[in-house]
C-alpha cells in the first residue's frame, strides 16, 4: 500500500460547533490526567481554533502554585507539542491560570468564586463555567456539594460539572453518588465522562447503523450469531497500582468502556438524534442485558492476572511483582464475560466481552459475526465455510472491516474470505482527534449526548452486581487464572467460547 | 430565542450625555433595579440600509426600516430591477438598484427602527452594547441619539438577567460625523468589540478607518462594493494583523467542504499534484468570492501566481505548480435569471488534473441552484469525471454574524489570511 498523502484541501477545514466563551475549571490540576490528557486536548482545540478567544482554564489543586508555575508545569509536561508550535503555546498558555483550592474547605471554594468573577472580567468568559473533577473518586460527591454550597452551580445554563470515572464502586455506591450530585444540580449539568465515547469509531457505530439502510435490517438475532467486544492493552498496571488494586479490570474497563460499546452496538434506533433520545435507548438496552448465567456466574465469567513474560532480553514482570501491588493480590487484570440481552432484537445472541492488560496486542474492536449461509454450495478454499464478520476497529487504525466470501481465482468454484477495509486515517485527510478533545468540547458546549446519564450508570453497575458480589463474598468461585504477559489471556477464556463452538477473534 | 424586555422606551439624549447616562445605568447602585450589565461584547454596526430606505420611501416596501435582510426587501429589490429596466441578472440589493430606486417617485413616511430591532440570533448572544450608525438618505438630517436598555428574560430556573443597551446614532452623514466622538468611551477596552460594516466597503473609507481600527474585530462582506476595492481592503486589513471576518468567505464553506470531500479518498489525492486547469463560474460581474476560492486552492496546493489579467468575461490567470508545470485559471461571469442576493456567488467549479501517465480526472462542482452545462462541455470525455452538487445555504447575514460572534475568535481564520492577499493579486 502506498503511503497516505494528506489531503491539503482538508487541512484547517473542520466545521465544528462553536463553544461559547468559557472558563474551564480543573480540580486536580496538579495530577496526571491534567497534563497528560486534558491540557493537550485543550491545546489541540486551541490550535484548531475551536476555543473562543474568551476562554480561560483555571487549574485548581492544593499545591500553592502561581499562574506562572502552572503554565511552566504544563509546558514541561508536553515539550514536543510546545516546541512544535511555540507561538501557539505562548498564546494558549496566557489563558491558563491557577488557584490553590482544597475542595473540602468551604473558604477555599468561596475564594474560588471570587477568582472566577475576576476571570470573567479579565477574559470576558461571561459566567459560563465547566468544572472538571479530576480528583480522587471519593471526593466526587463532596466536591459537587462544595460547588453547590458556594452557589457555583446555581445557573444550569452556565455551569456544569464533569465527573471522571469510576462513578461509584458498585450499584449501591453509584446510586448514592447519583443522589448526591443530583441534589447539587440538574441532571443536564452533570457530565459523567467515558473517554471511549469520544472516539470517532465508537460514534461511527451510530452513523453506520442509523445512516445506512443496509445494516439495520440485518442487525439482529435473525442474522447475527454472536458479538465480541474486545479492549486489549499491551501495557501493564504501570504507576496505577494503588488505584488498580482496589478496582481491577471489571471496574476499570468493563463496567464503563466496554459496557458503553455494548450499549451503542445493541441499542435500538433513537427517534431523533437528540441527547435524551440516544441516552434513553442506551439505558434501555443495558436494562435488558444480563449475565449469561446470573445464578452461577462462574459459568460465564473468567478472571485472569498477568504473570511474567517477554523475552530473555526484555523480560516483563508479572502483576504481583509490580511496584505497589500486593504479592498475593487477587485483583483481576483480565476479564472475559458472556452476556445476553433479553429483548426482541437480541434474544439468544451471546455477547462476549473481554479486556485485559499485557495482552498480545493493543486493540479495541467490536466484531459482529453473522450466521452462516443456510446451504454451502461451494467448497471453501480455507477448508470450511467462513461466517461473514463486520469488524469495527475502535483503536488503533480506527476504521471498519467487512469479511465476506468471494470466488477464489481459478477454474473451480471455491470460495475464500476477503476483507473490505475502511480506515479513518486513509479515507479522511486528517487523523481522528483524541477522545478527550471531543468530549471536552462537548462538555463546554453543554452537549451531554456522549456522556452517561444516571440511569445508564446504574444499569451498568446492576448488570455486574452478581459478579461483584461473588468476588466480594466467595472469590474462590471466580478464581484468578494466571496468563503469560503478552499472550491473549488465560486458556479458560478460550474455553468459555469453545463451549459454544466459537473462538475469540485474533485481531 | 430569548425574548427582549425593554426596561425603558428608547430615550432620546444629546450625544454628549450618552456616555454619562450609560455609565450611571450600569453603576453598582443601579444594578439592583436594572439587572446586571452583561459582560460579553460590544457590537458596532454600520447600517446604511440604502436599498431599504429608498424602497420604503418610494412606497415599494412597507416600513418600518429595520436594516434586516427580509424576504419582503429582497422581493421588492427584484421588482425594482424589473421596473428600472436593469439586466435581470442584477442582484436585488445591488448599487445599481439603489441608484435606480433613488429616482423612483414617492415620499412615504419612514418609521426607522434600525438598531432597535434586534435579530433573535444576535440577541441570544446577549451583547452588552449594540451601537448602530444609521445614515439617512436625507443627507441634511440632523443627529438623533437614542438609548435603550434591554434584558433577555431569564429562562425558567435560570440565573439573573444579564442586560445590555442599545445606542442608535441616526442622521445625515455629516451629522453622524458629529456623533463620532462619543463612540470611544462607549466601547470599553475591557470587552471585545466588533465592527460590522453592513454596507458597501467603498462607500465611506474615512469613516471605516475611524470606526474599525484594531483591536476592534472587523466583519465585512466582500460581495458588497467594487470587487477590487473589497479584496484590497480585506488583504490590507488581514496584513495589518487585525481580526477580519468576511461573510463572503463564510458563504464558501460548503464549497470548501465539498471540494475537500472529493479528494478525501486516498487514491484521488495524488491528482491534486497534477492540476492543469481550473475554471470557476460566478454569478454576474463580481469575482471576489470566486477569487477567494481560487486563492484558497492555490495556497493549499502551493501554486505561485505567474500572471493575471481581467478579460472580457472575467479573469484569466496562470499559476505555476511546485513542479514547474503551469496551471491555467479562468473565472467566468455567468448571467443568472434569478441571481442571489449576494453578488458574485459561485455557480460552478471545474478542476482538470492530468498526470504525465495514466488517465486524467475532471472534478466538477455545481451550485444546487444552478446548472453545470457550461463546465460539462469542452472535451472532458476522455477524463474520469467526478461531479458533486454543492448545497445552497440559506442563512441571513444576521445569522452568519451571530455565528461569528458566538465563536469570538480574536484572529483571522488562517485559511482566509493566506488566501486574501493572493485573491487581491488575482485582480490587481
Amino acid at each position: 500500500m502506498t503511503a497516505t498523502i494528506t489531503n491539503p484541501l482538508r487541512v484547517g477545514l473542520r466545521q465544528e460547533r462553536v463553544i461559547s466563551p468559557q472558563c474551564l475549571v480543573i480540580f486536580g490540576a496538579s495530577g496526571d490526567l491534567t497534563h497528560r490528557k486534558l491540557v493537550p486536548a485543550l491545546f489541540e482545540l486551541f490550535k484548531q481554533r475551536r476555543l473562543p478567544s474568551e476562554f480561560a482554564l483555571l487549574g485548581c489543586a492544593r499545591r500553592p502554585w502561581s499562574d506562572q508555575e502552572f503554565r511552566g508545569k504544563m509546558a514541561e509536561a508536553m515539550p514536543s507539542k510546545v516546541e512544535e508550535q511555540p507561538e501557539a503555546w505562548e498564546q494558549f498558555s496566557a489563558k491558563l491560570f491557577y488557584e490553590p483550592v482544597d475542595l473540602q474547605k468551604p473558604e477555599d471554594v468561596v475564594r474560588l468564586g471570587g477568582r472566577l468573577e475576576l476571570i470573567d472580567q479579565q477574559c470576558a468568559t461571561r459566567g459560563n463555567r465547566t468544572f472538571y473533577l479530576s480528583v480522587s473518586p471519593k471526593f466526587y460527591g463532596s466536591g459537587c456539594r462544595s460547588l453547590a454550597d458556594a452557589g457555583l452551580l446555581k445557573d444550569p445554563k452556565r455551569s456544569r460539572v464533569v465527573i471522571e470515572k469510576p462513578f461509584g464502586r458498585d450499584y449501591g455506591s453509584a446510586q448514592a453518588l447519583n443522589h448526591v450530585v443530583q441534589s447539587c444540580g440538574q441532571e443536564n449539568q452533570i457530565f459523567r465522562i467515558d473517554h471511549y465515547l469520544g472516539k470517532e469509531t465508537v460514534q461511527n457505530i451510530l452513523v453506520l447503523r442509523f445512516a445506512n439502510t443496509i445494516f439495520e435490517p440485518i442487525w439482529n438475532r435473525n442474522y447475527i450469531s454472536s458479538v465480541q467486544i474486545t479492549a486489549a492493552e499491551t501495557v501493564g498496571v504501570e504507576e496505577r497500582a494503588g488505584y488498580y488494586e482496589t478496582s481491577g479490570a471489571l471496574r476499570d474497563m468493563v463496567q464503563n468502556h466496554l459496557t458503553q460499546m455494548l450499549a451503542i452496538t445493541a441499542m435500538e434506533a433513537p427517534g431523533r438524534f437528540d441527547q435524551e433520545a440516544i441516552r434513553t435507548e442506551k439505558a434501555k438496552v443495558l436494562q435488558a442485558a444480563r449475565l449469561a448465567d446470573e445464578l452461577e456466574p462462574w459459568n460465564c465469567c473468567v478472571r485472569g492476572q498477568y504473570g511474567p513474560g517477554g523475552t530473555q532480553d526484555s523480560p516483563l514482570e508479572g502483576y504481583r511483582q509490580e511496584p505497589g501491588v500486593d504479592h498475593n493480590s487477587t485483583t483481576e487484570t483480565y476479564v472475559a464475560l458472556k452476556l445476553f440481552i433479553d429483548n426482541w432484537r437480541w434474544q439468544g445472541v451471546p455477547f462476549y466481552v473481554r479486556t485485559g492488560k499485557r495482552l498480545a496486542k493493543r486493540v479495541s474492536e467490536v466484531v459482529l459475526t453473522f450466521r452462516e449461509a443456510p446451504v454451502h454450495l461451494f467448497d471453501a478454499a480455507t477448508g470450511g465455510p467462513t461466517a461473514n464478520q463486520l469488524i469495527l476497529r475502535i483503536q488503533p487504525d480506527e476504521g471498519a472491516e467487512f469479511r465476506f466470501d468471494v470466488k477464489s481465482p481459478g477454474s473451480g468454484m471455491r470460495s475464500r474470505p476477503i476483507d473490505m477495509e475502511f480506515s479513518y486515517d486513509e479515507s479522511f485527510g486528517e487523523p481522528s482527534d483524541e477522545g478527550y478533545v471531543r468530549l471536552l468540547a462537548d462538555a463546554m458546549l453543554g452537549d451531554p449526548t456522549l456522556f452517561t446519564r444516571s440511569d445508564e450508570v446504574e444499569a451498568a453497575w446492576r448488570l455486574y452486581t452478581p459478579l461483584l458480589e461473588l468476588i466480594e463474598d466467595s472469590p474462590w468461585q471466580l478464581p484468578i487464572h494466571p496468563y503469560e504477559s503478552r499472550t491473549w489471556g488465560p486458556a479458560a477464556a478460550d474455553a468459555l467460547l469453545a463451549r459454544d463452538g466459537l473462538l475469540w477473534r485474533r485481531p | 430565542m430569548s425574548p427582549q424586555l425593554t426596561l425603558q422606551t428608547p430615550l432620546e439624549l444629546a450625544p454628549s450625555d450618552v456616555p454619562t447616562y450609560l455609565e450611571q445605568l450600569w453603576s453598582p447602585e443601579q444594578q439592583g433595579s436594572t439587572g446586571t450589565g452583561a459582560n460579553t461584547f460590544c457590537l458596532l454596526v454600520w447600517q446604511p440600509a440604502w436599498a431599504e430606505q429608498q424602497l420604503v420611501r418610494s412606497g415599494r416596501l412597507q416600513g418600518p426600516i429595520t436594516g434586516q435582510q427580509s424576504k419582503e426587501l429582497i422581493a421588492s429589490g427584484r421588482q425594482a430591477v424589473i421596473d428600472a429596466d436593469l439586466p435581470l441578472s442584477t442582484p436585488p440589493l445591488d448599487g445599481s438598484v439603489i441608484e435606480a430606486a433613488a429616482t423612483f417617485s414617492g415620499n412615504e413616511s419612514m418609521e426607522d427602527l434600525r438598531g432597535q430591532y434586534i435579530d433573535p440570533a444576535l440577541s441570544a448572544l446577549q451583547p452588552r452594547r449594540l451601537i448602530t450608525l444609521a445614515p439617512t438618505i436625507n443627507d441634511g438630517q440632523s443627529l438623533e441619539t437614542m438609548v435603550a436598555a434591554y434584558c433577555p428574560l431569564p429562562e425558567e430556573g435560570g440565573g439573573t438577567a444579564a442586560c445590555g443597551d442599545v445606542v442608535v446614532l441616526r442622521g445625515g452623514r455629516a451629522a453622524l460625523q458629529e456623533g463620532m466622538n462619543i463612540l470611544q468611551p462607549l466601547l470599553p477596552q475591557s470587552m471585545p468589540s466588533w465592527v460590522w460594516w453592513n454596507g458597501f466597503l467603498d462607500e465611506a473609507p474615512a469613516l471605516m478607518e475611524q470606526l474599525a481600527s484594531a483591536p476592534r474585530r472587523l466583519i465585512i462582506d466582500t460581495a458588497i462594493g467594487r470587487p477590487r476595492h473589497c479584496l484590497e481592503l480585506l488583504s490590507q486589513r488581514v496584513g495589518s494583523g487585525q481580526a477580519v471576518n468576511d461573510l463572503n468567505w463564510l458563504r464558501l464553506r460548503s464549497w470548501h467542504e465539498t471540494l475537500a470531500m472529493v479528494f478525501d479518498p486516498p487514491h484521488r489525492r495524488d491528482a491534486l499534484s497534477h492540476v492543469v486547469q481550473l475554471d470557476v463560474d460566478v454569478e454576474g460581474h463580481h469575482p471576489a468570492q470566486g477569487l477567494l476560492l481560487t486563492a484558497w486552492i492555490a495556497d493549499r496546493l502551493g501554486w505561485d501566481l505567474l500572471s493575471s489579467q481581467e478579460v472580457e468575461d472575467g479573469v484569466a490567470s496562470v499559476f505555476r505548480r511546485s513542479d514547474g508545470v503551469e496551471v491555467k485559471f479562468h473565472l467566468m461571469s455567468v448571467p443568472m435569471g434569478q441571481p442571489s442576493v449576494h453578488a458574485g456567488q459561485l455557480v460552478g467549479l471545474r478542476m482538470v488534473c492530468q498526470p504525465e501517465q495514466g488517465k486524467g480526472m475532471c472534478v466538477i462542482l455545481c451550485a444546487e441552484s444552478g446548472g453545470c452545462m457550461r463546465l460539462e462541455g469542452g472535451g472532458m470525455a476522455d477524463l474520469d469525471l467526478i461531479e458533486e452538487v454543492v448545497p445552497v445555504q440559506h442563512s441571513t447575514p444576521e445569522m452568519d454574524v451571530a455565528r461569528l460572534l458566538s465563536g469570538g475568535h480574536d484572529s483571522t481564520n488562517p485559511l482566509l489570511a493566506s488566501a486574501a492577499p493572493l485573491a487581491a493579486r488575482l485582480l490587481a
